[in-house]
C-alpha cells in the first residue's frame, strides 16, 4: 500500500503519509482507563510502562494522570512534575493538547492532573463530561488514564467512559475484595445510567436504597429483581452486562498459583456478575521494580529485557489484539 | 452433538472451541476447585454469593466436562474404526479402552499427558501422595490390603477419567501375579 503511494505520490509522499497516520488514529478502542479499586497494586507503574511499550512499537501515546491521591506519573517516567496540569483546563479552560509536555519517549506525552482536578467536589458533572469530550477528539492512537485507587464517582465515570476498560489487582485478599467494590460500583453506575434513558433511574435508586425491605442482598440480585419485575427490561440489561467487558491484569505475582487467582476472578465476573472479564496478563514480583522506581528511570528502558518487561509486552500485546492469557499449569 | 450445544459447553468452560483434551480438563479443573471451595478469591463475596448458586455453576460445569470428553471419545473411537475399516457403532462409548492393559506405569503415563502433578491427584482424591507414588510404581510389597486398593484404584481411574472397572481389573491382576510369584517363591 504504502510503496503504490510513493510511486504515485512522489512529491507530497510525506504529507500523504501522515494523511494515512492520522486516519489509523481514528480506530476504535483508543482510550485505556486504568483502575481496580486498591491502591499500591501497581497501576501508575503499568500505566507509564504500557504507554513506553506501545510508544516503542510505534504509536502515538498520550498518558493522562487522573490519580486524586496524588498523580505522580510522571515520576514513573523520570521527568520533573509538569508544570501546567488538569486544573488548567477545567480553570483556564486551556485545551488539552497545550497540556500534553513530551517525555524522554519519542511520541509519548503526558497530561497530569493533581491532587485537585478530579477530586470529589471540586468539579461539577458537566466539566466531566466536557473534559471525557475532549479526551475522545484528542489525535492520539492510544490514551492511557491511570485512574489510580479509590471507587470514587469521577473515577467510576472515567473508567466507564473507556473503550478498554483494565483493572488492576495484586494475589491478595484485599485488593481482591476492593476489586469486587470498584467493579461492583463501576456495574452499578453503569446500569443506573443506562436506565436513565428508559426513565428507570429512580426506580434502579430506590430499589437499590431500600434493598432490605426488597429483600435484595446484592448487585446479582438487584439485577435479577429488576429483570422479575419490569421485564421488558430484561434484554438490555443483559446487553448492558455483557457490553460490560474488563480486562484483569495480575501484578505482583509470587507464584504459579498466584496466576490461578487471574483465571478465577475472570470467571467469577461471568459467571457470578455475568459481566464480560477477560484475563489479558500477570507480571512477576521482582525487586527491579522498586529500584528502577526509586532511580527514576523507566523498567521499560533501562531493564528492557527483564522479565518483567517482557511480561508487560506480552500482556498489552493481548490488550491489544483482545486475546486471553493462556494459562498452563505447572 | 449439534456445534451449538458443544459451542455452549465450551462457554461454560470459558475456553474456545478449539481447545485441547488438556485444556479441557485443566478448566474444568480449575473450575471445580474454584468453585466447591471457599478460597481468597470468592470469600469476600461468600455472603452474596450462595453455596446453592455455586453448587449450580459447578453442575453445570461438571456437565459441560462430562459432554466434552464424550464427544471427543466419540470423534476417537470414529476415528478408530475408520482407521481399521470396522463398521462404526460396534464398540460402545467408554469401552474403546479394551485394547490397553493398564498397569502403574500406564496410568502414570495417563496421569502425566493430562499435564497433573501427584500432589493435585492426592489433594483431589484423598489418597495419600506415597501410596499414589506406589501404586504407579507397583510398589506391591507396601501397598494396602486388596480391598482398600481396589478403592483407590477406582478412586484414581474416575479421576483419570478412565474405566474404574478395567482399571482396577487390570491392575489387581498383576497385583495377584505378583503375589503368586512370591508365594511360589518362598
Amino acid at each position: 500500500m504504502r510503496l503504490q503511494i510513493i510511486i504515485l505520490f512522489r512529491g507530497t509522499y510525506r504529507i500523504f503519509s501522515l494523511k494515512v497516520d492520522e486516519l489509523r488514529e481514528e480506530e476504535e478502542g483508543k482510550i485505556w482507563a486504568i483502575g481496580g479499586g486498591k491502591g499500591g497494586t501497581g497501576k501508575t507503574f503499568l500505566t507509564s510502562s504500557m504507554g513506553i511499550y506501545l510508544a516503542k512499537n510505534g504509536k502515538r501515546v498520550l498518558l493522562i494522570d487522573v490519580d486524586i491521591g496524588g498523580a505522580n506519573l510522571h515520576s514513573f517516567l523520570g521527568i520533573n512534575r509538569p508544570r501546567k496540569s488538569l486544573t488548567n483546563f477545567f480553570e483556564m479552560g486551556i485545551p488539552l493538547s497545550r497540556l500534553a509536555v513530551n517525555t524522554s519517549v519519542d511520541n509519548l506525552s503526558l497530561i497530569t492532573g493533581d491532587v485537585h482536578s478530579l477530586a470529589s467536589d471540586s468539579i461539577k458533572f458537566t466539566q466531566k463530561l466536557k473534559l471525557f469530550r475532549h479526551i475522545m477528539k484528542l489525535r492520539r492512537q492510544y490514551i492511557l488514564i491511570d485512574l489510580g485507587g479509590g471507587s470514587h464517582n469521577n473515577t467510576l465515570d472515567t473508567f466507564l467512559m473507556a473503550d478498554k476498560k483494565i483493572a488492576v489487582l495484586e494475589p491478595e485478599i484485599i485488593a481482591i475484595e476492593n476489586m469486587y467494590h470498584f467493579v461492583k460500583n463501576a456495574l452499578y453506575r453503569k446500569i443506573k445510567m443506562s436506565l436513565k434513558a428508559y426513565g428507570f433511574k429512580e426506580v434502579v435508586e430506590h430499589m437499590w436504597e431500600q434493598r432490605e425491605r426488597y429483600k435484595i442482598k446484592s448487585l446479582k440480585e438487584l439485577i435479577d429483581s429488576l429483570k422479575e419485575s419490569f421485564s421488558h427490561l430484561g434484554d438490555i440489561l443483559d446487553k448492558e452486562l455483557s457490553d460490560f467487558k474488563i480486562y484483569l491484569v495480575l501484578n505482583k505475582i509470587r507464584s504459579s498459583q498466584d496466576i490461578l487467582i487471574g483465571s478465577s476472578m475472570k470467571s467469577i465476573f461471568n459467571k457470578y456478575l455475568g459481566i464480560n472479564a477477560q484475563f489479558a496478563g500477570y507480571i512477576e514480583y521482582d525487586d527491579a521494580v522498586w529500584r528502577s522506581i526509586r532511580e527514576r528511570r523507566p523498567l521499560m528502558l533501562n531493564y528492557s529485557l527483564s522479565r518483567v518487561a517482557k511480561e508487560i509486552g506480552v500482556f498489552t500485546e493481548n490488550l491489544l489484539h483482545e486475546r486471553e492469557m493462556k494459562v498452563s499449569r505447572s | 452433538m449439534a456445534d451449538k450445544t458443544l459451542k455452549r459447553y465450551f462457554d461454560v468452560l470459558e475456553i474456545s472451541p478449539d481447545a485441547s483434551v488438556l485444556e479441557i480438563r485443566n478448566a474444568y479443573l480449575l473450575l471445580k476447585k474454584l468453585y466447591s471451595t471457599d478460597s481468597v478469591v470468592i470469600s469476600p463475596i461468600a455472603d452474596e454469593f450462595s453455596k446453592k448458586e455455586r453448587r449450580e455453576i459447578l453442575l453445570q460445569v461438571e456437565e459441560a466436562f462430562d459432554k466434552l470428553m464424550e464427544n471427543l471419545k466419540n470423534k476417537q473411537n470414529e476415528r478408530h474404526h475408520r482407521i481399521r475399516h470396522q463398521p462404526s457403532a460396534s464398540v460402545p462409548a467408554g469401552e474403546e479402552d479394551e485394547d490397553v492393559s493398564y498397569s502403574g506405569l500406564e496410568l502414570k503415563k495417563i496421569r502425566e499427558k493430562l499435564g497433573v502433578p501427584l500432589f493435585e491427584v492426592s489433594l483431589d482424591t484423598k489418597i495419600r501422595m506415597e501410596l499414589l507414588k506406589s501404586i504407579e510404581h507397583e510398589k506391591f510389597d507396601v501397598l494396602p490390603p486388596e480391598v482398600y486398593l481396589r478403592g483407590h484404584l477406582i478412586n484414581y481411574a474416575n479421576y483419570l477419567m478412565l474405566n474404574p472397572k478395567k482399571v482396577a481389573g487390570d491392575y489387581m491382576a498383576r497385583y495377584e501375579s505378583w503375589k503368586g510369584g512370591k508365594k511360589g517363591g518362598s
